[in-house]
């Protein structure tokens, strides 16, 4: 019995100590599930940080692709300007705008330059019984060519198709390597008048006054000119093969063999300083001289004739006579602009020796004129034109600028004239005329004008119809576009 | 009055022998040269004063070498070119007839007074490992390298990497043709010349690697600052030799033939040296070059005639139009 406890006894205490040990095995397995739960964390954790490291770095790696790829095209654009400008720059150049049609070469060394004239009159004369045609008249129809070459030789090319007469207006070539002298050879306006200098399209009159009648038109040969001092003193001085006066028509060669020597010099002296008000006051002197030997059978070496505002002819010398001696010009001139004011004159003597058969005499003969302008709308008046202010476009309520112009001028022949050398019944001994016009300068390249001139003449009203019977009274009109 | 004319014109003589005149040079260079022909004209307008009394003032212009070549055939009035390469120069005799056929046999060494070569430029660091032309072709790389038809520099860059290619590849044509490829797909922009190149790497942080000139590396260094980059020189590249000549046609017009021999010949004189060695120019005086050793790596460097049969062949084979270049590029 007592063993059977003892037995009895030693089987619990036995299952005791194998459900303690099974306890302490269970325990320490549930710490280790812990401790490898912990490490499954810390891993899960270091693979989560691993993942966002990852993908901060693809991110990273991916802004930087990015932001190298934005770069790069920005720099291609760049490099894509630059070329654009460098290729520019060895292309040629061409613009249209209000003066004209430009081409150039990419060094700007060859410059061609497309300009234009036209100018569509109209006159209407109030006289009986010998007067000019009533009408419209293509003044003046010129494609302009000038340009450079190699930066200092400048070249002009004009035909005109106006009138009744295609000719060669100018055709000559200026080296300008400084402004100070320049030398210029070819077909040009002979340096003399003040107003015969100035360009076409901006006289203040269709036709220029009296004064032209007795200065040179276009002339071959060659001269050297320049401005000096800024333009306070300008010059030219040139030998040529010596126009007639009033040479409406030019010639592209000469009859004889001499040559005329003409010369001119013009001052601005207040140019460069601040006197406002004398800034534009100019004056000079030009002047030709020529021994003229003409024929009674050929070439005459004079004028065809003294015209008048309408381009009719008052005087005219007789079949027969011709050029015989020297011929020679003084001509005095001088300008004044100031803000919407201009004022120019001149006085012209034209000294001419001539013959017919056995007779011969010097004729001197005087004309002068003084032209007046306001403009109206407050721009500037110059010597090269007015540019409006507010250009033409009635939705704007612009109107462009208008002035208002005067001119006064007289012609004096030489009364050695008549009656051997002109005949008193149909030459005038003298005329004079005086004009007021209106001109609308629309916009740069367009003007509208009108003007009325009235002339009267001293002798040459014979018993015929002639020109100068009774006074010349005429309405013009123009149209003029130019560019 | 004839005596007065005769004193007239012997004070007149007098006054023109007498009187300093200052001369105009226009220097017409490639892209990188900027800095050296600074340092130089200073050193040498001093120079021409102290031996004749005249005053030079030495106007230099800069682009592309090709495209400088160019511009003076078109009409710039250069009266001595300094460019990257001699086919340029022949280009100008050739074209122009400004200069003789002959021009590099005027002065010492085929007319080039200072030599460089094609470096590599990286970002501090070196974050991409590039050690050497082979690194230069692995995907992840972005190479910056100015344009072979229009820069000097890159037509040298190009035949540096293209010669170590034939050298690794036992002179395989195909391989090497293969490897310049590969280099040229990792070149996401071709600028014009070599100063652009820089400023693409330098100032707008595009790509890894810079393909130089020496001296521009350097100069990149110095401006930018050492903390910024750093040169890394390949196992192999180019001897570059730059060369001068006198515009014959255009200094005789300008008056200035001798002023403008003069300033080339400077460029041999032991200041002119001195001057090219300062900005990383490798110097031909050996004197010199001892001195400025330590500005100059030592590397293979093969020559353009050596491998490539002269610039004429060079130019043919590898930039005319059609060339490989354009072969490897278009494609």
């Amino acid at each position: 019995m007592k063993l059977k406890w003892i037995l009895l006894t030693a089987f619990v205490s036995a299952q005791i100590g194998i459900a303690r040990a099974q306890d302490a095995a269970v325990s320490g397995m549930n710490s280790d599930i812990d401790a490898l739960k912990k490490e499954i964390q810390a891993l899960e954790q270091k693979v989560d940080a691993l993942e966002q490291q990852k993908t901060q770095q693809q991110s990273t790696t991916q802004v930087e692709d990015l932001d190298q790829h934005v770069r790069i095209l920005e720099r291609k654009r760049e490099i894509d300007e630059e070329n654009a400008a460098a290729t520019a720059k060895t292309q040629p150049k061409i613009s249209v705008g209000p003066d004209g049609v430009k081409l150039s070469s990419a060094d700007t060394n060859f410059v061609f330059n497309l300009h234009g004239l036209v100018q569509l009159d109209s006159r209407n004369f109030y006289n009986a019984p010998v007067k000019g045609v009533d009408g419209f008249i293509l003044r003046r129809a010129r494609p302009i060519f000038t340009g450079t070459v190699y930066h200092d030789f400048d070249f002009n090319l004009t035909p005109d198709f106006g009138g009744n007469t295609v000719q060669v207006l100018d055709a000559y070539a200026n080296y300008r390597n400084r402004p100070e002298f320049q030398v210029q050879a070819g077909k040009f306006k002979s340096p003399v008048s003040l107003e015969q200098l100035q360009s076409d399209p901006v006289t203040a009159f269709n036709e220029r006054s009296l004064v032209n009648d007795l200065v040179p038109n276009r002339d071959l040969g060659a001269d050297v000119h320049g401005d000096l001092f800024g333009g306070v003193a300008s010059y030219a001085a040139g030998i040529f093969n010596g126009a007639p006066d009033y040479s409406g028509t030019t010639t592209n060669s000469d009859y004889d063999n001499n040559k005329a020597f003409v010369g001119r010099v013009f001052f601005q002296p207040f140019k460069p300083t601040s006197i406002s008000f004398l800034q534009g006051f100019g004056f000079g002197i030009g002047g030709s001289y020529e021994a003229d030997h003409g024929s009674a059978t050929g070439a005459s070496g004079l004028t065809s004739g003294y015209t008048t505002d309408g381009q009719q002819k008052f005087f005219t010398y007789t079949n027969g006579v011709f050029a015989s001696g020297t011929h020679w010009r003084l001509d005095p001139q001088a300008n004044y602009y100031w803000g919407p004011l201009c004022v120019a004159g001149e006085y012209v003597i034209s000294d001419q020796q001539v013959a017919k058969g056995a007779a011969k005499t010097d004729l001197r003969n005087r004309a002068w004129d003084v032209t007046a302008g306001w403009v109206l709308t407050g721009e500037s008046a110059s010597y090269t034109g007015i540019t409006p202010a507010h250009p033409f476009d009635p939705r704007k309520g612009q109107w462009g600028a208008v002035q208002i112009v005067g001119r006064y001028a007289d012609l004096d022949v030489d009364n050695k004239a008549f009656p051997v050398f002109a005949n008193p019944n149909t030459a005038a001994s003298s005329a004079h005329a005086w004009s007021a016009g209106v001109n609308w300068f629309l916009n740069k390249n367009i003007r509208v004008n009108a003007s009325y001139s009235h002339t009267i003449f001293a002798g040459g009203n014979g018993t015929g119809a002639t020109v100068t019977k009774n006074p010349e009274d005429v309405f013009f009109t123009r149209v003029q576009l130019v560019f | 009055m004839k005596t007065f004319l005769k004193i007239f014109a012997i004070v007149l003589a007098l006054a023109s022998c007498t009187q300093a005149r200052e001369i105009k040079l226009l220097n017409v260079s490639y892209d990188p040269t900027r800095e050296l022909y600074l340092d130089y004209n200073a050193a040498f307008t001093k120079y021409w004063k102290a031996k004749t009394g005249d005053d030079v003032k030495i106007d230099q212009s800069h682009g592309g070498s090709g495209k400088q070549a160019q511009s003076v055939i078109q009409g710039l009035e250069a009266d001595v070119v300094t460019l990257a390469l001699a086919y340029d120069i022949d280009a100008i005799a050739q074209q122009s007839k400004l200069l003789p056929a002959d021009w590099q046999k005027r002065l010492p060494n085929d007319s080039t007074p200072y030599t460089s070569t094609i470096v590599f430029l990286v970002r501090k660091g070196n974050p991409k490992n590039i050690k050497d032309w082979d690194d230069l072709i692995k995907p992840n790389i972005k190479v910056v390298v100015p344009n072979p038809k229009t820069s000097g520099g890159a037509r040298w860059a190009y035949l540096a990497a293209y010669a170590y290619a034939l050298e690794k590849n036992s002179r395989d044509d195909a391989k090497a043709k293969e490897f310049i490829k590969a280099l040229y797909k990792n070149v996401p922009v071709l600028d014009s010349g070599a100063r652009g190149s820089t400023i693409t790497f330098v100032d707008h942080g595009i790509g890894d690697v810079l393909l130089a000139w020496e001296n521009e590396a350097h100069l990149a260094l110095k401006e930018y600052g050492a903390d910024k980059f750093e040169i890394v020189t390949p196992s192999l590249s180019i001897l570059a030799e730059p060369p001068v000549a006198v515009v014959d046609k255009n200094a005789k017009r300008h008056g200035t033939t001798e002023v403008a021999q003069a300033y080339l010949q400077y460029l041999y004189s032991d200041e002119g040296q001195e001057i090219a060695a300062r900005n990383f120019y490798r110097p031909r005086n050996e004197a010199v070059a001892k001195k400025y050793a330590d500005n100059f790596a030592q590397l293979k460097l093969v020559t353009i005639d050596q491998e490539f049969g002269g610039w004429k062949k060079a130019q043919e084979t590898h930039f005319a139009d059609g060339g490989t270049f354009d072969q490897i590029y278009q494609q």
